[in-house]
């Protein structure tokens, strides 16, 4: 009977290699299939500059600047000169922290940036051009006043504090939106402006600041007239010499921009608006004036808003309203809103004692800032982005080594990379040219703020590995349960096997060799 | 009083000098009132600004600053919009309602199609192409106007230039001039889209005659949209016209069912003050053929059945009022009588219960006894399909596939593209044209379904052309005298005042369209039961190369002479008993 079916075990396939084979060579799949799945389900995760960017804490924006210090009249005041220039050699400038160098010379070589002159037609300091006259008796003495001046000329920011100089002042942007705006209360209450020149004004107040300013921004500008713009609260009621008038107290003014009513803003562009207003009260509120702390009025009728712009409020006097602001009526508003905007923009002023000279082609006016204060500013703003770049890549780095999925794409290293040679650049060109540097700077600001906001870096923040869990698990776990079954089946039968083996042989020792085929055949079953 | 009076019309002339002398920008205003014959009153607010001596800017100046903006009277945030994607002709429609085009008439603002409708004209230059400056100007006026015209994307967007003519004239630049339309059926106007729309006009809704643009009121009415319309006039200027329409239901309002109205019944406000930098300012009220009826107080000017109330300064409040104190209740006309007021009526369904196809009919009726040539535009999203070949024309049921000439059209693309089918259709006099077409509903991907799928879609609004009238085709032919002796109503309110010269455009409603939509939950449902079946079988092979087959021999017992026999076949079988798997 037993030859008519072939034992099982004899088959070629039963036998136990074949067996370890096949359950080997799925594991064999299986860990080579490993590297696979990791490499297709893992996150675009670039490694970034990190020694690079770390470097940059370290590297500091120098501007050296050379200082001349000679006389006019050459042959009378040039030991004067030498003289104050010797003191100031040998107690330097303390300038230091806002990134200048400066190296004080005596007589007027070509090359220097600045030069201080002795000047016999000045009473007081003067400054023209990139020059500074002083009085001939400007002696020894007064040469810690010149210190401080020049002090104050070349670094006129408090240095330490970069915050709260920027409080009141835009944000750098190469790009400013300049947005003028007549505003009316209530035009139908008869009290209004209905149309104003403020092309001819704009051209003639801040066209010349702007031309001037044209190193560090460029501006779009653009003009509307509202004819109705409610306040959001009621002004309080005074008295003043006798007759009523509306006041603005302090927290009023903070207060005083409507957004929801009043269509300032526009959605056509990204670049920041400084805002420029004059209101014009209705006849209910009118005259319109702000009060100081202590409740009377304040004889100016404008204000700032930090970060926002400047407000002007007029007053008509007559009754009925003015068909048409003409370049003379707005010239002192657009003056105002000329002041509102150098503040707006960071240009620091003069120290108290210096004034500007006059401009040469029209004695009348005077240069709206000086080219030491542009100077100043330049510098300020290319140190203040050298810095805010600075600090938004190392932020890009911190969040990318804190959040373990966030993707990192080629376009984010690219940007960044990008960024840390504008800055390079900017270190580099600091030596020789303030405004290469301020457009390296502005550069590296904008690339590492578009690395920052990149939208591909937020694209599986949100997507948890728990729901990854829960699509491989219905798979993985019930493929292999039967594989790590089989493989602790045979280890557990390959045990058994050698333990039975050992017995069966030391068996055979004790009692020969007859019980051999017993053991063997005992060993097999054991398989 | 005298002098009162006197220093009134001073301060008046003072204010047209200013209006007049303000850099060559004008503001017109007004507000036309219907009363219509089911007993609502159509109200149409125009308010219009002429930039004079401006023109569109030229796309080739794009790679440029653009120069300073300056306006005074003109809507800034609309001009920036125009200026930055340099446009030259821009309408947007948002609409709710149905236009009820037998008993309301023609609209006075020709776009009444449900829901949301751009289209623009502009300039096409290499520089930056006319897609990405209209996906632009979608995105910009999405922002402005609180909409959602970002979903007016590629899926939408058809170019149907013999519908869609420029209303203004396109300047003369060196290229060619690019129509872009788009529809979003399922836009709905509301509040949010009206404040924008109200701080684009000089006097915003404080003063002038949007001060009546009461949200409460305008959004309670049975038909209501809003509209923005810029054009360039050729050595004028450029032109914005801003316009709200609505149907009101006075007879709704009452408490005794009659159809008296007054602004402030219908608005719940009244003109307190004009604007004070309008040229214009005009209440106009179309007086209807009766003559029982009532209006106070008396207007400035009558012409041609229309009485106008001239806004000034000076004026006190103005409330219009019309009574009809002859009736006790208003009697709806009876809709099997009266006769359509339109030349065309059109209605248009999709049958079947199928989810996978349907059938498209438009039927449309020529009220004229004269044949009628009218085009036909159909821009249907890739949601639903044509057969074009399925196309039938009946008149009574007998086929006329001759009626439908100059047929062209588009084909979608499926998840980009709509479709866009035009076609003349020739209407026989006092006959109802019947068209018909097989349609297929396509399967959409997963992630295309809108969030209450279960909804359906909204498809746009056909749009029918009546151009040609009579026997010969030419479109000057003018019928409305004979169209009007057929119907007392219209015969009374003859001259049509308004009656524009060209073409009008006629929008059938909207469509619903249910599209096969899956279980959401089906992606799960599809791991889970993939991943059991490759688990089964993975299971299932790799059990059997393992499995170990022994022979258990079972021991001959004498009792149980043949049990031999019964172990041979055991141990053949791999089976549960007798071949025992070991481990």
């Amino acid at each position: 009977m037993a030859n008519q079916h072939q034992d099982p075990a004899q088959l070629c396939f039963e036998n136990v290699r074949t067996r370890r084979l096949i359950i080997a060579s799925y594991w064999v799949v299986v860990l080579l299939a490993i590297p696979l799945w990791w490499k297709t389900t893992s996150i675009e995760r670039l490694s970034l500059p990190t020694s690079r960017v770390r470097a940059q804490r370290s590297k500091e924006l120098r501007f050296p600047v050379n200082v001349d210090i000679g006389a006019l009249h050459a042959d009378d005041d040039a030991p004067i000169a030498k003289h104050i220039g010797a003191a100031l050699q040998q107690d330097p400038l303390q300038v230091a922290e806002s990134g200048v160098d400066v190296r004080v010379q005596v007589g007027l070589t070509s090359e220097a940036a600045y030069r201080v002159v002795l000047d016999r037609e000045v009473r007081e300091p003067a400054i023209e051009g990139r020059e500074l006259h002083i009085p001939t008796d400007y002696d020894t003495t007064h040469k810690e006043a010149l210190k401080e001046t020049l002090e104050k000329l070349l670094a006129p920011y408090e240095s330490s504090t970069l915050l709260s100089h920027t409080q009141r002042v835009m944000k750098y942007s190469p790009r400013y939106r300049l947005a003028f705006t007549l505003l009316n209360e209530d035009a139908a209450s008869g009290n209004a402006a209905m149309a104003w020149e403020v092309q001819a004004a704009i051209q003639g107040h801040i066209g010349p600041l702007l031309e001037k300013l044209s190193d560090l921004h460029n501006f779009t500008i653009e003009s509307q007239v509202q004819f109705h713009a409610p306040l959001a609260f009621e002004p309080r009621l005074v008295q003043h010499e006798g007759r009523g008038v509306h006041g603005l107290t302090h927290e009023d003014l903070t207060v005083f921009i409507n957004s929801a009513e009043w269509t300032l803003s526009s959605s056509v562009s990204n670049d920041p608006v400084i805002h420029f207003v004059l209101f014009v009260p209705s006849a209910k509120n009118s005259p319109l004036h702000i009060l100081d702390q202590q409740g009377s009025i304040h004889p100016s009728n404008a204000f700032l808003l930090p970060q926002w712009g400047g407000i002007v409020l007029l007053n008509p006097s007559q009754g009925s309203p003015i068909p048409r602001l003409s370049t003379s009526d707005l010239s002192p508003i657009f003056n105002t809103f000329a002041h509102q905007l150098l503040t707006l923009l960071g240009v620091p002023g003069l120290p108290p004692n210096v004034r500007a000279a006059r401009r040469p082609d029209s004695p009348a006016q005077r240069e709206p800032f000086t080219d030491w204060e542009l100077d100043a500013l330049l510098r300020r703003r290319a140190l203040e982005n050298v810095q805010s770049s600075t600090e938004t890549l190392e932020a890009i780095v911190r969040l990318v080594d804190q959040i373990e999925n966030m993707p990192v794409g080629q376009d984010v290293v690219g940007d960044i990379e990008d960024a840390l040679d504008a800055l390079n650049e900017a270190h580099e060109s600091s030596r020789t040219s303030p405004v290469e540097t301020l457009k390296h700077s502005a550069r590296a600001l904008t690339l590492a703020s578009r690395a920052f906001f990149n939208p591909g870096m937020l694209a599986l923040l949100y997507f948890p590995a728990e729901h990854t869990y829960a699509v491989y698990t219905p798979l993985f776990a019930s493929v292999a349960a039967p594989l790590i079954g089989a493989v602790i089946r045979e280890v557990v039968a390959w045990r058994k096997a050698r333990k039975e083996a050992a017995a069966a042989a030391a068996t055979a020792k004790t009692h020969g060799q007859p019980r051999e085929s017993v053991a063997q055949e005992m060993s097999r079953k054991a398989d | 009083m005298w002098w009162r009076g006197c220093w009134k019309s001073c301060f008046v002339l003072a204010l047209h000098l200013v209006a007049a002398s303000a850099q060559g920008e004008l503001f017109d205003e007004d507000l036309t009132l219907r009363p219509l014959r089911d007993g609502r009153l159509e109200a149409r607010f125009s308010f219009t600004t002429l930039l004079k001596g401006a023109s569109p800017r030229d796309p080739e100046s794009l790679r440029q600053d653009d120069e300073a903006q300056h306006y005074t009277l003109f809507p800034l945030a609309l001009g920036q919009i125009l200026r930055e994607h340099a446009v030259t002709e821009l309408h947007l429609t948002l609409n709710a309602g149905k236009w009820n085009y037998d008993h309301w008439g023609y609209p006075d603002e020709p776009g009444v199609g449900t829901g949301a409708e751009l289209w623009a004209w502009m300039g096409d230059t290499s520089l930056t192409s006319v897609d990405q400056r209209w996906q632009g100007l979608r995105q910009s006026l999405a922002g402005l106007f609180c909409a959602s015209l970002g979903h007016l994307d590629d899926q939408r967007t058809t170019s149907p230039t013999l519908t869609f003519q420029p209303e203004g004239s396109l300047p003369n630049f060196t290229y060619p001039h690019q129509l872009r339309h788009a529809t979003l059926p399922s836009e709905h106007v509301c509040t949010e889209n009206l404040t924008p729309f109200l701080k684009l006009l000089p006097c915003k809704s404080l003063s002038g005659i949007a001060h009546l643009l009461n949200p409460h009121r305008v959004f309670d009415a049975d038909w209501h949209g809003l509209g923005v319309h810029v054009r360039y006039r050729e050595r004028i200027g450029v032109e914005v016209r801003l316009a709200f329409q609505a149907v009101l239901d006075p007879v709704r309002y009452s408490h005794d069912g009659r159809r008296d109205w007054s602004l402030r019944s219908v608005f719940d406000r009244i003109v307190e003050k004009a604007c004070p930098v309008a040229r214009s300012s005009k209440v106009q009220v179309e007086l209807p053929g009766e003559t029982s009826y009532t209006l106070s107080p008396g207007p400035t000017d009558v012409v041609n059945d229309m009485a106008t109330y001239e806004l000034t300064s000076a004026q006190e409040a103005l409330d219009v009022a019309m009574k009809w104190p002859g009736e006790n209740s208003f009697v709806y006309p009876d809709t099997s009588q009266v006769p359509p007021l339109t030349d065309i009526s059109v209605r248009r369904n999709l049958k079947g219960a199928s989810q996978a196809e349907a059938r498209l009919t438009i039927e449309v009726t020529n009220n004229l006894p004269v044949q009628v040539k009218s085009g036909y535009l159909e821009t249907m999203p890739w949601h639903l399909q044509f057969y074009l070949h399925t196309l039938r024309a009946y008149i009574d049921d007998s086929q006329r596939d001759d009626l439908v000439t100059i047929l062209s059209y588009a084909p979608p693309v499926p998840h980009s593209r709509p479709a866009l089918l035009q076609a003349v259709l020739t209407l026989p006099p006092r006959s109802t044209l019947r068209l018909t077409m097989d349609v297929s509903k396509p399967f959409l991907r997963y992630t295309e379904h809108p969030p209450d799928a279960q909804r359906g879609w909204d498809l746009p609004p056909a749009v029918l052309v009546p151009f040609a009238f009579g026997e010969d085709d030419s479109p000057e032919f003018e019928t409305s005298a004979s169209h009007e002796a057929n119907s007392t109503w219209t015969q009374e309110r003859e001259p049509y005042p308004r009656r524009p010269s060209r073409a009008r455009r006629i929008y059938t409603p909207v469509m619903l369209v249910d599209l096969a939509t899956p279980d959401f939950s089906m992606p799960y449902n599809v791991i889970i039961m993939s991943c059991t079946l490759i688990a089964l079988i993975f299971g299932s092979v790799f059990n059997l190369l393992t499995r170990r087959f022994v022979v258990v021999r079972v021991d001959s017992d004498p009792a149980t002479p043949d049990v031999n026999s019964v172990g041979g076949v055991a141990d053949s079988v791999g089976g549960t008993g007798a071949a025992k798997k070991t481990s």
